[in-house]
């Protein structure tokens, strides 16, 4: 089984050939990935000590434990058939995920002997901000911006601060999770974290707007009004309803005793814990107190068609001014392959953005689920949710 | 009446004030200027949104509410440093409290825990679900009632900066001159009501000073605040940043530094009484008072805060290196991070002293207004949200030193402007304990004004100088949101490595540079607290 980019095809540290491509896409759809994980690995003409680094395999890329037993290859392109990272790139990453994605980038580093990046975390408005000014001002420090947020990715690009990202970079990506100027590289879905102890799924109504009138719902509902996900999901349901259908809901939800938490983590541990019994949540919360605490009660619901089943994105920019955006554009074609769309699906538990990837466990596929038709760009209008949330003294 | 020594206080004071070269007022207020440009930007921005919408925002309901609650905070958390900070000193500085010297240290640690830090301890102990509910589960305790909102912002900001009154108190104190207590008491005076006539006046200025520093203290924290969910300003600013408004957010940072201007104004008819006046240093220490059969509950009380304070935090933070973590993953911990926050801290402390001692000088030998005008104004900086200063940063760093821009150059420059009042206003008290007629001897020798400040002043004010530094050190060790926003690419230090990992809920993986950041800190509370062997005390 020839899983070495080179190697076997006498075939060092540069592209590789047709041969090394083809039999690595028939080897990862011909056998599961537990066979997989003990051969020799994508050799990377790294410096060939003691494996790592320089050689690396798909489980490399993988999370560990229950939830990615028996997954399937990804499917999608290989890294093996990208051309080549080399050179150097700085990444403003948001706060969040940031410090997972930096995993994968070292991941990449390590597979590229000849790749090195620098990089600086904060918050993905922070970031937004200071790359619109230092773009205004000609002193742009970073090639490219990863943010857990569409609104981020967009304020730059409204602001002429990003590039237009060629299509073959788009192509893989569905319409709706990506713009000309950002890509989707992973979905985060809005989601319903409840307790199973004290509610079925059937408890949970398939429209959101349903939901202060839940009786299970009174003085034992969660959310996180000051997190950004929670925001971009009132924005949604302010753009698919109108201002005044989305105050009443919020002051319905505040008449039906909703408990503040400080972050969706606490809101799905919360519910985990039977403190609430369901609340709103990014999808992956629930899964990450899972796969901490394998038999915590906690399961997910979607709503249907409404804000309640928005998905938004966590995305790349090229940012204008870039040194080299040929690197840069290689760099996010790396992070919609095969291998980083397995990280994201099995290490943050996110929604791949590329069809061919399986998201983990027993999620609803992007297709099973039913988002509502609003355009993530839509989402950077945050001053109205603000305003409304403020009105409705959601905020405190 | 004006005794015959007020009379030649004065003389003396008149005689040092003529003799100030105005080359230190020119230099004192460049600097004063240097460190307001931050403020300059604030105001463009906030200019630039348009009148009536500025107009509607500052009016709104809501912007009310937040005043409110950023008022009654900062009151609640000074009145309450005063109330902690104002009997330890006593206790440890005045009273025959069994273990003083230890406990004065005790008491001043809590100051080198970053208040975010404790404030997430807190919630991980005495919230709904934490450790102290956990230990009482077995009695049937499902729930502990929140301890998030005013009550628990001001427990928590209390306690982790009611030292700054402690310090300034027990420095007071330490100077209160004993024959003075002596004659009250021989006016048939008992000893508390000699305390309250004679001790108390001499050192409201050092409490007021401290409270200063807390009050302002208060209205900048973002952290504390948040987590504790309390509404604010400095909330309600990083919410308009997050929306892109950043007009919006100069516009209310405007706002938040009007408040400012009126707690510096307050302060300072508070310490009028000090202005001009050389402070007797070393003079004869009152004898202590006796607790008598007090000394258990003195003792028990003072145990009590270092518990909360404490035992606490620093407990909770063990606890997570041990308990596994909700998060995984990201950056791993490297020693490098560690020796970045030591050094900006140590050159941020040497710039503040070297940039503060101008200032100081000015503020304590003259006696006109403009002399204190810089010393009042190092106050904004110290004011200012740390977020806005860094976006102030930022977008002066980029338009006006680029070169500079993205380099530790601009970070450092932010941190003194941030932090230098803490150093100015202990090296002025130092310089106040010299004795002017000292000075004058020097003078009338034929030194100039430079050679006189550095072979007779510099050498008793250095303890006060290395405490003002050290202060300076300890806070900018736990600075975080200008930190975030400056530091330059691929800089990690402590307290970013800390915040990354807990945004992921890798808490166990914070524990660690926690414990290191406050190890570190503490060392530099002992510099602090040794100053006062200098001043002839213990």
């Amino acid at each position: 089984m020839t899983m070495e980019r080179g190697g076997a095809s006498g075939f060092v540290g540069s592209h590789p050939t047709g041969i090394g491509r083809r039999r690595f896409l028939a080897a990862t759809g011909a056998v599961g990935m537990g066979a997989l994980a003990g051969c020799p690995g994508l050799n990377g003409g790294g410096d060939g000590t003691d494996g790592l680094p320089g050689e690396l395999d798909i489980a490399d890329f993988r999370g560990s434990g229950r939830i990615v037993e028996g997954r399937p290859a990804p499917g999608g392109t290989s890294i093996t058939e990208l051309p080549d990272l080399e050179g150097e790139l700085t990444f403003y990453l948001s706060f969040g995920e940031g410090g997972l994605y930096l995993d994968l980038i070292d991941l990449f580093a390590d597979y590229y002997p000849n790749f090195e990046y620098g990089h600086t975390q904060q918050s993905a408005t922070g970031l937004a901000n200071r790359i619109v000014n230092e773009v205004d001002a000609g002193a742009s420090q970073a090639d490219v911006f990863i943010a857990v947020d569409a609104g981020s990715l967009s304020a730059v690009a409204k602001a002429g601060a990003a590039r237009t990202l060629p299509d073959d970079v788009l192509e893989p990506v569905p319409a709706r999770l990506r713009t000309d100027q950002w890509v989707g590289i992973a979905g985060r879905a809005r989601a319903v974290p409840y307790n199973a102890e004290q509610l079925d799924a059937s408890d949970v109504p398939a429209s959101v707007q349903e939901f202060p009138d839940v009786a299970a719902f009174q003085d034992d509902f969660g959310w996180a009004p000051t997190y950004s996900a929670f925001q971009s999901f009132v924005t949604a349901m302010r753009l698919l309803r109108g201002r005044e259908e989305t105050k009443s809901w919020l002051e319905g939800m505040l008449d039906a005793g909703v408990g503040t938490f400080g972050n969706e983590f606490l809101v799905s541990n919360a519910a985990a814990n039977g403190e609430i019994a369901a609340g709103f949540a990014n999808h992956y919360y629930a899964l990450r107190v899972r796969n901490q605490r394998p038999n915590a009660p906690v399961e997910l619901a979607f709503t249907s068609g409404d804000a309640g089943a928005l998905i938004n994105v966590s995305g790349a920019a090229i940012v204008e001014g870039t040194d080299d955006p040929e690197l840069a554009e290689n760099f996010v074609r790396h992070l919609l392959s095969a291998e980083a769309q397995e990280f994201f699906a099995t290490r943050t538990f996110a929604y791949p953005t590329v069809p061919d990837v399986e998201p983990v466990g027993d999620l609803p596929t992007i297709d099973e689920l039913n988002p509502p038709d609003v355009d993530l760009s839509a989402l950077a209008d945050v001053t109205p949710t603000l305003e409304l949330l403020r009105e409705t003294d959601v905020l405190g | 009446m004006a005794t015959p020594e007020d009379f030649d206080r004065l003389t003396r004071g008149e005689r040092v004030r003529e003799s100030l070269p105005s080359v230190l007022t020119l230099v004192a207020l460049g600097l004063a200027l240097l460190l307001l440009a931050p403020v300059a930007w604030v105001l463009l921005e906030a200019l630039q949104v348009e009148q009536a919408r500025a107009l509607e925002i500052l009016t709104s309901p809501d912007t009310l509410q937040v005043v409110l609650n950023s008022l009654v905070l900062t009151a609640g958390v000074t009145a309450g440093s005063i109330l902690l900070g104002v009997p330890l000193a006593i206790l440890t500085a005045q009273t025959t409290l069994p273990g003083r010297r230890v406990w004065t240290v005790i008491v001043a640690l809590p100051l080198v825990i970053p208040s975010y830090i404790g404030a997430f301890a807190f919630v991980s102990a005495f919230g709904p679900r934490g450790v102290l509910q956990g230990l009482l589960a077995p009695v049937g305790i499902a729930e502990l009632p929140a301890i998030y909102g005013l009550a628990g912002t001001v427990l928590v900001l209390t306690l982790f900066s009611y030292p700054y009154v402690f310090l300034t108190t027990r420095a007071s104190l330490l100077s209160v001159d004993a024959t003075v207590l002596e004659a009250a008491r021989t006016l048939n005076h008992d000893r508390l009501a000699a305390f309250r006539r004679v001790i108390l006046p001499q050192i409201k200025p050092g409490v007021a000073a401290g409270a200063l520093l807390v009050a302002l203290y208060t209205l900048s924290d973002f952290g504390t605040p948040r987590i504790m969910q309390y509404r604010v300003f400095t909330v309600m600013i990083f919410e308009e940043t997050q929306a892109f408004n950043v007009g919006f957010a100069a516009l209310l940072s405007l706002v938040l530094l009007g408040l400012t201007v009126v707690i510096l104004a307050w302060e300072s008819r508070i310490n009028a009484s000090r202005e001009g006046a050389h402070v007797a240093g070393g003079g004869e220490r009152p004898g202590r008072i006796a607790l008598g059969r007090w000394r258990w509950p003195a003792l028990g009380s003072v145990a009590g805060v270092a518990v909360l304070a404490l035992v606490v935090p620093l407990g909770i933070l063990v606890m997570w290196l041990f308990r596994p973590s909700p998060g995984s993953g990201g950056l791993a911990f490297e020693l490098g991070y560690a020796v970045n926050s030591l050094w900006v801290a140590g050159v941020a402390a040497l710039f503040a002293v070297l940039l503060g001692l101008p200032i100081a000088y000015l503020s304590a030998r003259s006696r006109s207004r403009l002399g204190s005008l810089p010393e009042r104004s190092t106050y904004v900086g110290y004011a200012m949200p740390g977020v806005v200063l860094g976006l102030a940063m930022i977008v002066l760093g980029i338009r006006f030193v680029p070169a500079l821009y993205g380099t530790v150059t601009l970070l450092l420059f932010a941190y003194v402007v941030r932090f230098i009042p803490q150093a100015v206003g202990i090296m002025e008290s130092s310089i106040l304990q010299v004795d002017p007629a000292h000075v004058e001897a020097a003078r009338t020798m034929g030194d100039s004004s430079l050679v006189s400040f550095l072979r007779v002043t510099l050498p008793q004010i250095f303890p006060g100088v290395a405490a003002g530094g050290a202060l300076v050190f300890l806070t900018t060790m736990k600075e975080l949101p200008a930190t975030l926003l400056l530091r330059p690419i691929d800089f990690e230090t402590l307290v970013t490595y800390i915040w990354i990992v807990q945004d992921g809920a890798a808490y166990g993986k914070a524990a660690v540079p926690a414990l290191v950041l406050v190890g570190v800190s503490a060392m530099s509370m002992v510099v602090i607290l040794s100053r006062e062997r200098y001043n002839g005390t213990e």
